[in-house]
């Protein structure tokens, strides 16, 4: 017959000694802030972002927590803040965080217009006396314009590095493609995201792999990243993000009978002149589009005009942690994209770097703490990413994430080439 | 690229077509001057939260799509009538500014409440005729265009037949040019207003249905620019005045593409406001309003 206390007694023992041996969990938990745009038309990014940020600070909970230097478990808390897509209230947001909480660190914002301003009021070279600028730690996952990360020691990315990625793009659009040989395109020029990347990236990788302008060379436009960028734009059809007629864009695109069209934008723009090329039956060989609008959006807003466009990303639901992610995000009411899903991975990095600093967490060790945290993310050589490993570019705090090429097929991305293996 | 005469005239074609949204919600704007005398700021973000309501309705009942052209309206009818509710009705007379403020309040939080319900995500909206494309030569015109300006001059004849025609008209003209002679006429001057909200509202609807048609996709980014385009076509057809609203919306429509065209993306803007002052400063009555004495 089973006796109850010959039951009982290994149990209680084993829970005696578990408790001996495994690391307390410490009362306090590990508060880390998010902020991001969950208002304004730039809303889905915010959502997107602090879907994916839930599920990761749950992720790390679920496996115990993170280990303070004392050698207890604490677990991980965040509070997730709205930044609009607006310079200030992203500032105002960092002031707050930094000043009035108890996060050791910040991830954010949405938009590169509102980051570069934010990053303004970090101090810019730490350990600097004279510079009161704040002293708080930020890890980027949304605001992707090129090198933003520089701007104060104290701010960093885990962004996609579009240079690189467009760069591979042509490469590789050369080498599949051979017949394609001219371009024309437009962007958003209100947005610093759209058009930046457009004039100072996309038709300057172009121009390097041999690609011509299709209405006569652009002066000035030599492939070095940002030559000759305000006649890329003066030669140019573009649009304002809030536009709604685009038939004088589309009908220039369609006169100037370019192989490959470019449409750098975010998705609204993006699916009104798609749809617009597609009633003027303008049909290039080849569309290619901005990082940003590989998401969800452009395929609620237009699927049937995006079919064939080619837009490289660095996340795509092809790994099992990836797709682990993409369902989680889902569950939290959001979408996995290419900037949301870096709010996983930032999760993941500030968890090994906590672990590796040494960090206390006391309210006393507060400023240290979010010292060390930086000082960490500062040495890191390269970090675990959701489809492969993350190179970190130390000096610069920025990221050279591994991505892939997806296309709008039947309604869905579907990757075309992964030139992860090749890198 | 060079412009030939062509794309000058194809893009005046295609802005005159698109300005009949222009002319639609210059209208409501310039209905709500006329028997109110004040401007009501939220009426293109209602537009648009119509045009929301009848595309959610035909996605959530499976109805056919053609059927968000009548839901839209409709429920911008009934959007309209709340916003006379809370920011006119019961505000005080002599305070002008009062209802003008509430206004600008209610068309940031519609908006809001829009970009909250849908993630600001923009969304397809079902157009007609969007893969008919007339050609002409070397000029195309596009279907869906061609069906917006179609049934916008339907719904601008059927408003003035409602205004001329029928006792409602009457009532409200009535309103607008003495509301004290028109009470002592035994005309209802609030349930007067609240009409005038409610139709100008099921115009709006229609408005922001052809303007998402148009473009093809809905999104709360279209609230503030139509806000703004309306409210230019108001002072450029002259405040109040119906026949003015109409020819400034076309009129709008199509120099905007011109400037476009000539001067680019950034310099459309200055171009079409510098329109505006010029009216202000040389004709501040607009194409067909009252005639305004300078002080």
């Amino acid at each position: 017959m089973l006796n109850l206390k010959h039951v009982l007694k290994p149990a209680v023992w084993a829970a005696a000694l578990s408790a001996m041996i495994s690391p307390a969990l410490a009362e306090e938990t590990i508060l880390i802030a998010g902020w991001g745009a969950k208002s304004g038309p730039l809303r889905s990014f915010g959502v997107n972002s602090e879907a994916v940020l839930k599920a990761a600070v749950k992720e790390v909970n679920d496996s115990g927590g993170i280990m303070l230097a004392d050698g207890t478990k604490a677990n991980l808390e965040y509070i997730y803040f709205d930044s609009a897509c607006n310079a200030e209230q992203a500032i105002s947001v960092a002031r707050k965080v930094a000043s009035e909480t108890r996060a050791l660190i910040g991830i954010g914002p949405t938009c590169s217009g509102a980051a570069a301003a934010m990053f303004g009021v970090f101090q810019k070279t730490v350990g600097d006396d004279n510079d009161t600028g704040l002293q708080f730690p930020i890890l980027t996952d949304t605001a992707v314009r090129n090198g933003l990360a520089k701007i104060s020691q104290w701010t960093f990315r885990n962004t996609p590095n579009e240079p690189d990625m467009y760069d591979k793009l042509f490469a590789w659009v050369a080498k599949t493609y051979p017949d394609l040989k001219t371009i024309y395109g437009g962007t958003e020029t209100d947005q610093g995201h759209s058009n930046g990347t457009y004039s100072r990236v996309i038709v300057q990788a172009s121009k390097r792999y041999g690609f011509d302008w299709a209405t006569g060379d652009i002066e000035g436009v030599t492939g070095d990243l940002g030559s000759g960028y305000t006649e890329v734009l003066a030669n140019s059809s573009n649009w304002l993000m809030a536009d709604t007629n685009f038939s004088v864009q589309a009908r220039a695109f369609k006169k100037s009978e370019a192989d490959i069209y470019i449409i750098s934008s975010h998705p609204f723009t993006t699916c009104g002149m798609l749809k617009e090329l597609k009633r003027r039956r303008a049909e290039p060989k080849l569309l290619i589009g901005l990082t940003s609008s590989s998401s969800a959006e452009v395929m609620k807003g237009c699927a049937e005009a995006a079919e064939g466009m080619v837009i490289p990303t660095s996340f795509a639901p092809i790994t099992p942690a990836a797709e682990k992610v993409a369902m989680l995000a889902n569950e939290n009411g959001g979408d996995a994209d290419l900037h949301s899903a870096a709010a996983w991975e930032n999760v993941m990095i500030i968890k090994q770097v906590i672990e590796s600093a040494g960090v206390e967490n006391k309210p006393e060790t507060l400023m240290a703490d979010r010292r060390k945290i930086r000082d960490g993310l500062e040495t890191l050589e390269r970090t675990e990413g959701l489809i492969g490993q993350v190179q970190r570019v130390q000096d610069e705090g920025e990221a050279l994430k591994p991505y892939v090429f997806v296309q709008a097929m039947g309604g869905k991305w579907s990757v075309i080439h992964d030139p992860r293996s090749i890198q | 690229m060079g412009i030939d005469f062509i794309d000058v005239a194809q893009a005046i074609i295609d802005g005159l077509l698109f300005g009949s949204t222009y002319a639609l919600i210059g209208l409501g704007f310039t209905l709500i001057f006329g028997a109110m005398h004040k401007l009501n700021m939220a009426y293109a973000a209602s537009a648009i939260a119509g045009a929301y309501v009848g595309l959610a309705a035909i996605a959530l009942s499976g109805l056919p799509p053609v059927l968000a052209f009548f839901l839209g309206p409709v429920a911008s009818g009934v959007i309209g009538l709340a916003v006379y509710i809370t920011c006119f009705r019961y505000m005080p007379a002599s305070n002008m500014l009062a209802p003008l403020m509430a206004s600008i309040g209610a068309l940031f939080f519609i908006d809001e409440i829009i970009i909250h319900a849908t993630a600001g995500s923009p969304l397809a909206f079902p157009a007609v005729m969007d893969d008919v494309y007339f050609e002409l030569g070397e000029y195309g015109f596009r279907g869906d265009l061609i069906f917006v300006l179609v049934t916008s001059l339907v719904a601008m004849l059927v408003l003035l037949y409602v205004l001329f025609g029928t006792r409602l008209g009457l009532a409200t003209r009535a309103v607008s040019q003495q509301v004290v002679a028109a009470e002592l006429c035994g005309i209802a001057s609030h349930r007067t207003n609240a009409t005038t909200f409610v139709l100008t509202g099921v115009l709006g609807g229609l408005a922001g249905c052809m303007a998402a048609a148009a473009v093809g996709v809905i999104s709360p980014l279209l609230t503030v620019p139509i806000t703004v385009k309306g409210l230019i076509v108001t002072v450029i057809g002259g405040l109040g005045s119906i026949p003015g609203a109409i020819i400034a919306g076309f009129a709008v429509g199509g120099f905007e593409n011109l400037f476009l065209l000539v001067f680019g993306v950034n310099q459309r803007d200055i171009y079409v406001f510098l329109l505006l002052f010029v009216f202000l400063v040389f004709r501040p009555n607009g194409l067909l309003g009252k005639a305004i004495k300078r002080d």
